[in-house]
């Protein structure tokens, strides 16, 4: 039987988010938004959803006077990241 | 109401390990492009300053001032920061890094240790020229120029730790050892007294330090920093 996929990851822009993230420290929204291809409003509620669950910390701050949105991903988010692609090798692996 | 392509679509096994492989490598590859493209401003601007202090040391040699040059060297961190500063504004954002902060802590750390052992080396080199012999001036001078070599060829090769990168860690173990050993005992100036002057023996003591920090620079930070930046 195959294990469920975490439905938070198993979203092409949220996991994009979070494999970017995964490799990083941390990323700002601008970067975010380029690498992913997304547009701001609906990277804004996807980063809110992956936020409320607790797998990233979304800081908002200034940069000189410039408002600036940093990324990072926290250690709930590592573990069910990790997770996630343990449950999606099972999947992958020829029957 | 807003909709995105990634929303809708539906995800594979396949097409979800293909997103986590892209973006990963694509945010290795930035974050390898942003600490090149600092590593390689250091080394431009370190390769520069090198430059600017032997010409200053060489022109105030003749007015009897050969090492004031050297202060210019103070100038190097706030000369860096600006260039990285404009350089990183014209370029495409990038993640922060684990790799990237360590590198830089490693030269910060170098700068803080060289600025300080300036700043003691003259202190303690002007007190001595005042109150001792020139002999016991000699023997009791700290000679800053291979302990700073030395110091940065270790921020070298612990950057190239950091960067997995085996050539740039016996690079900076091998010229340090090289470069502070042959500024301490004067064989430059030694090569120099067989071919010139007693004046070029002296002009050597001014400049030779500045060689060896624009090699350094070269190899050490300029290089490395253009492969990074080429991702090779």
């Amino acid at each position: 039987m195959f294990p469920t996929l975490d439905p938070l990851l198993h979203s092409e822009l949220r996991l994009a988010v979070m494999s970017l993230l995964i490799s990083t420290e941390e990323a700002e929204f601008p970067y975010i938004k380029e690498q992913t291809g997304a547009t701001a409003g609906n990277l804004s509620v996807q980063l809110d959803k992956l936020s409320a669950a607790g797998y990233i910390e979304v800081e908002k701050t200034f940069k000189g006077k410039k408002p600036c949105t940093i990324c990072r991903i926290t250690p709930t988010g590592l573990h069910a990241f990790e997770q996630y692609v343990k449950a999606l090798k099972t999947y992958l692996k020829p029957r | 109401m807003e909709e995105n392509k990634h929303a809708t679509a539906e995800l594979t096994a396949e097409r979800s390990l293909e997103i986590i492989t892209q973006q990963i490598e694509q945010s290795r590859r930035d974050v390898s492009r942003r600490t090149g493209q600092s590593l390689f401003v250091a080394g431009l601007c370190t390769m520069g300053m090198a430059i600017v202090v032997a010409a200053v040391n060489l022109i105030l040699f003749e007015n009897g001032y050969g090492g004031l040059g050297h202060l210019l060297w103070l100038l190097l961190p706030a000369v860096i920061w600006l260039a990285s500063r404009q350089s990183n504004k014209d370029h495409e954002p990038a993640p922060v890094s684990i790799i990237g902060k360590l590198v830089g802590k490693t030269w910060l750390t170098f700068a803080i240790f060289a600025l300080g052992i300036f700043i003691v080396s003259t202190i303690w080199n002007s007190i001595l020229v005042r109150s001792t012999t020139p002999d016991v001036f000699m023997a009791n001078r700290i000679m800053m120029g291979p302990i700073v070599i030395l110091l940065m060829c270790m921020a070298v090769s612990i950057t190239g730790w950091i960067l997995k990168s085996g050539w740039l860690v016996w690079f900076g173990i091998i010229a340090g050892l090289l470069f502070s050993t042959g500024l301490y005992t004067g064989i430059g100036e030694g090569i120099i007294a067989h071919l010139g002057t007693a004046k070029s023996v002296v002009m050597m003591q001014y400049v030779s330090p500045c060689i060896s920090v624009f090699l350094i620079a070269l190899i050490g930070l300029m290089l490395p920093g253009l492969m990074l930046k080429r991702n090779k």
